[in-house]
């Protein structure tokens, strides 16, 4: 035996990886017209542990404290041997993952991959994706710039409206009435431990269901074919990393992420303030409900509208369990997605046109 | 045993309690002292406070300003300026207490007024009581005024004392609310210099303050709240108020702009010019709408002020046009410079050290514009001509930054092959189990 | 085709594209690995500095001298007096912002713009400016007269 296979051996004896192994050996992928969906999970994946990198990175010399936060990230982007790449990978990646992880759900949803077994799989996978934004939320203040401040200030404003815990929610959120350094250093605190703790978790419930049960087949495919998921999904996955990788680097040389102005609490408010792009949708839906509807508040009755919305978006695994099999409940279903694709699509581009049309 | 124990500790506990309760309630609280009481009447005890306040009108309003006149917070009172007797006459006997014995002298005429207040004013002795420090000069100084002279003369139209200090109600100069407060002297002196009224009998103009107001000066003393900014007084006097001949002009501004002074005086000296007629300040400034100065005022174009006495071709001429030249060049080199090194600063590039030596450039510029005063060509250029190369460097230290930047998309772009090239062999990897 | 497995006649091929796939992603590693360990590496200053700075060497001014430094993007200015005692303050006169400077003949801190005066104190004697100049700590060690915001 080499010095390698004596090594395997030794490790083999005692940790016993070879049961690994042998999973991902007997592991297959169903190979269909929809199997390139199936890469989308691991791209999200591979997208979070970019995160995971870049943030572990980035936290060597930021300083989470309103005088310190601004300084220490244009410290990284000046100073700091390729702390430029490092921080603009990191916000691109950000990005990025809010997207794919989009896509994910949404081609999961279409492809129905949330029928029994799979219901819990789809439901780790929705507080994944609150998770995620959450991640997004607090990470978005870190460089305490003008546009992070207040896009900060309006997104709690809203927590602050839902009725009853609405004003706990605003203080404890802002660790006050208002947006001050606290807010910073308990986003942080958020940013890099609290999430971080719950993701883990959650995330490895979520992998544990996946290798559990396997790849689901969307319902109208009657192919049987199959590849080994090692080496050759692996490879293709390895592909798709490679692409987000390269376009992230892409991404990061060709339009860097901008460093702003630093945050002053007591300047108004410059216009058009809005939250990073994957609010915006609730955002702009808030900003269109006209004030008063019925006697109730309009903001309140948005934020209690789209908060059902996605409470009935989580439960859809026990409100359509079979994926209709074809019939009407599943085009039902079919149809309520697309609205709502289409429905976020709008929304998130209406944000973006000038005001005042 | 316990018993014993327990009444140790009662007893503890009390003495405990006890001590807590004395500690608390303190030492007996010792009698303040009556501040000593000043020998007969305070201010407001008089005589004069008590019996006017039950009058109306004319008579009445004196007595309104007890609390804000500096002489009755001083601890004076109506006798200490009018005379009389303030002990008597508080039953409603006014001659008991209009005793022309007791030095009373009613309301002075406004010839008499002057000499009404120098009575303790200009008295020095007197004057020290109350501020160690205090000028008793103003009388004298008014006399010199035009406003003193034609007093003395027999008019009665001039202010007097009381126009601008107010009559009952006076308050210390550094009050703000005191109508001589640099921040409402110019109002002060408009309720009759601004007047066309007024002023038509002497023939003098009424615009000044109007165009005051629409000074620099005017903005840094009402907008900025820079008392150190000068009004009416700090270039006529307070006192001895004259306007300055146009061989003082200089002098005045030179107070506060004394670099730009001394220049006129080296230059007077040094070319044995006599320049008093052709160049002091006001030419080119103005003297009561001083506003901003502009590169424009400088040069040969068509604001400027130099060609309102220099020709085409003279030497005068050639050295204007090229101090607006460099003016115009140095001032657009540091636009440029910021601009383009807080662009590379916001793309993330350490321009930080460039940035502060551009503070050379702007400093410079500031010299420059001073130096224009000197009438120096060549002083003037050796300073310009330094501040152009400084904010060229700066132009091209956010150039470098700029090529920084393609450097770093230089490498991107290699590695961006290098990820191609994997993707192609995992590709071809692929293709090739599958086969 | 599902076992991964190759007719051998085409080894060369293979083993080349095993080279190719195994340097290409050795060379991938390399670009990410190099930025990673460059950007842990402590940078040529280890923090930002805004709120301290080396002011100059000691030995570097000598008494009744002073000097315009860089303090966190704007000027400050250690003064060494007669007596060797290092003084440091805010360079920027707080009447409009011109950069001061330290006159040896006056033994004050001059501004060249309206002739604004400042004491070794900070205090504004003379001249426009309306406020003193603010004051920084100044500490020496090492060799390094360093300045801090107090």
């Amino acid at each position: 035996m080499s010095s390698l296979e004596r090594l395997g051996a030794w490790v083999e004896e005692r940790v016993g990886l070879s049961a690994i192994l042998e999973l991902g050996r007997h592991k297959k992928i169903p190979s269909h017209r929809h199997t390139l969906w199936y890469y989308l999970g691991g791209m999200t994946l591979f997208l979070f542990l970019v995160q995971v990198g870049s943030g572990i990175l980035l936290l060597l010399y930021y300083r989470p404290s309103s005088d310190q936060a601004f300084e220490s990230v244009q410290f990284i982007m000046t100073r700091v041997p390729f702390g430029w790449l490092v921080r603009s990978i990191h916000s691109w990646s950000a990005n990025l993952l809010v997207f794919v992880l989009f896509l994910h759900m949404f081609s999961v949803y279409f492809l129905k991959a949330y029928r029994k077994p799979r219901e819990l799989t789809w439901v780790s996978g929705m507080l994944l994706l609150f998770l995620m934004m959450g991640f997004g939320f607090s990470g978005y203040l870190l460089p305490w710039n003008t546009l992070a401040f207040f896009a900060t200030q309006v997104g709690t404003q809203v927590a602050g409206a839902v009725p009853v815990v609405g004003h706990f929610m605003l203080r404890f959120l802002r660790g006050g009435e208002q947006v001050t350094g606290g807010t910073l250093t308990r986003f942080y605190g958020f940013h890099v431990a609290v999430l971080p703790a719950l993701a883990t978790g959650v995330l490895g419930l979520h992998l544990y269901l996946v290798q559990r049960h396997g790849m689901s087949t969307p319902p109208g495919v009657d192919s049987k074919k199959e590849m080994p998921f090692l080496p050759n999904f692996l490879l293709r996955d390895l592909i798709g990393w490679c692409l987000a990788l390269g376009c992230l680097a892409a991404l990061a040389a060709f339009f860097p992420w901008e460093l702003g102005q630093k945050a002053d609490p007591f300047a108004p408010a410059p216009a058009g303030i809005r939250p990073e792009w994957y609010f915006c949708w609730m955002f702009q839906t808030l900003k269109l409900i006209p004030g008063h509807v019925l006697g109730f508040e309009g903001e309140i009755l948005g934020i209690l509208g789209i908060s059902a919305a996605g409470l009935l978006w989580v439960m859809v695994p026990f409100l359509d369990p079979t994926g209709g099999a074809g019939g009407g409940r599943s085009r039902f279903f079919t149809l309520v997605g697309w609205i709502a694709v289409v429905f976020i699509a709008v929304m998130t581009a209406a944000a973006y046109m000038p005001a005042g049309r | 045993m316990r018993d014993s124990l327990f009444h140790c500790l009662a007893r503890t506990t009390l003495a405990a309690v006890a001590a807590v309760i004395i500690a608390l309630a303190g030492p007996p609280a010792s009698a303040a002292e009556p501040p000593s009481t000043p020998r007969g009447p305070g201010p407001l005890e008089t005589s004069c406070v008590t019996c006017h306040q039950q009058l109306d009108g004319a008579a009445l309003e004196p007595t309104k300003h007890t609390g804000d006149d500096i002489h009755f917070l001083k601890g004076l009172s109506c006798h200490d300026c009018h005379g009389g007797n303030p002990a008597a006459g508080a039953d409603g006997d006014p001659d008991a207490a209009h005793d022309v014995k007791k030095g009373w002298t009613g309301k002075p005429s406004r010839l008499q007024i002057p000499e009404f207040c120098a009575k303790c004013h200009a008295d020095a002795t007197f004057m020290k009581r109350f501020n160690p420090q205090a000028r008793t000069d103003e009388y004298s100084e008014y006399r010199t005024s035009v406003h003193g002279k034609r007093n003395a003369g027999g008019d009665t139209r001039p202010a007097v004392c009381v126009d601008c200090h107010g009559v009952h109600g006076i308050r210390a100069v550094g009050d703000t609310r005191s109508s001589v407060h640099p921040s409402n002297l110019a109002d002060t002196c408009a309720k009759c210099h601004a007047n066309p009224e007024t002023m038509r009998p002497y023939g003098i103009r009424t615009d000044q303050f109007a165009l005051y107001k629409t000074s620099v000066h005017a903005r840094a003393l009402y907008e900025n709240g820079d008392t150190s900014a000068p009004t009416c007084n700090d270039c006529h006097g307070s006192h001895g108020a004259v306007p300055p001949g146009v061989d003082h002009v200089s002098n005045v501004c030179g107070s506060c702009h004394s670099r730009e002074a001394t220049m006129f005086r080296e230059i007077e000296k040094k070319k044995h010019l006599d320049l008093e007629p052709c160049i002091q300040c006001l030419v080119c400034h103005g003297n009561h709408a001083v506003k901003q100065p502009t590169d424009d005022m400088i040069g040969v174009g068509p604001a400027s002020t130099c060609t309102g006495c220099h020709g085409e071709g003279d030497a005068g001429y050639k050295a204007a046009a090229r101090m607006a030249e460099d003016l115009g060049r140095l001032s657009g080199r540091l636009g440029e410079a910021a601009a383009i090194l807080e662009k590379a600063e916001r793309a993330g590039v350490e321009v930080g050290p460039d940035k502060f030596a551009l503070q050379k450039a702007h400093d410079d510029l500031v010299e420059a514009k001073v130096l224009v005063h000197s009438f120096d060509i060549d002083k003037f250029v050796g300073v310009s001509t330094e501040g152009i190369k400084v904010a060229e460097e700066g132009i091209s230290a956010g150039n470098r930054a700029f090529d920084e930047l393609s450097y770093r998309r230089l490498g991107l772009s290699l590695s961006l092959l290098v990820i191609l090239a994997v993707i192609a062999a995992l590709a071809m990897k692929i293709r090739r189990l599958e086969r | 085709m599902n076992d991964g497995g190759m007719p051998p006649a085409t080894g060369t091929r293979r083993s080349f594209l095993n080279w190719f796939l195994g340097t290409a992603a050795g060379a991938m590693c390399v670009s990410v690995l190099y930025p990673v360990t460059r950007y842990i590496s402590p940078p040529d200053v280890p923090e930002a500095q805004t709120s301290r700075a080396v002011a100059a060497r000691e030995g570097e001014l000598k008494p009744n001298e002073g000097r315009v430094f860089r303090f966190g993007g704007q000027p400050g200015i250690l003064v060494r007096t007669e007596s060797n005692e290092y003084k440091a303050f805010s360079a920027t006169c707080t009447h409009l912002n011109c950069t001061v400077q330290y006159r040896g003949d006056l033994k004050s801190i001059w501004c060249a713009c309206h002739n604004g005066l400042y004491d070794l104190m900070g205090k504004n004697v003379g001249g426009p400016p309306p406020r003193p100049l603010e004051e920084y700590k100044v500490n020496v060690a090492d060799g390094e007269v360093i300045v801090s915001r107090s």
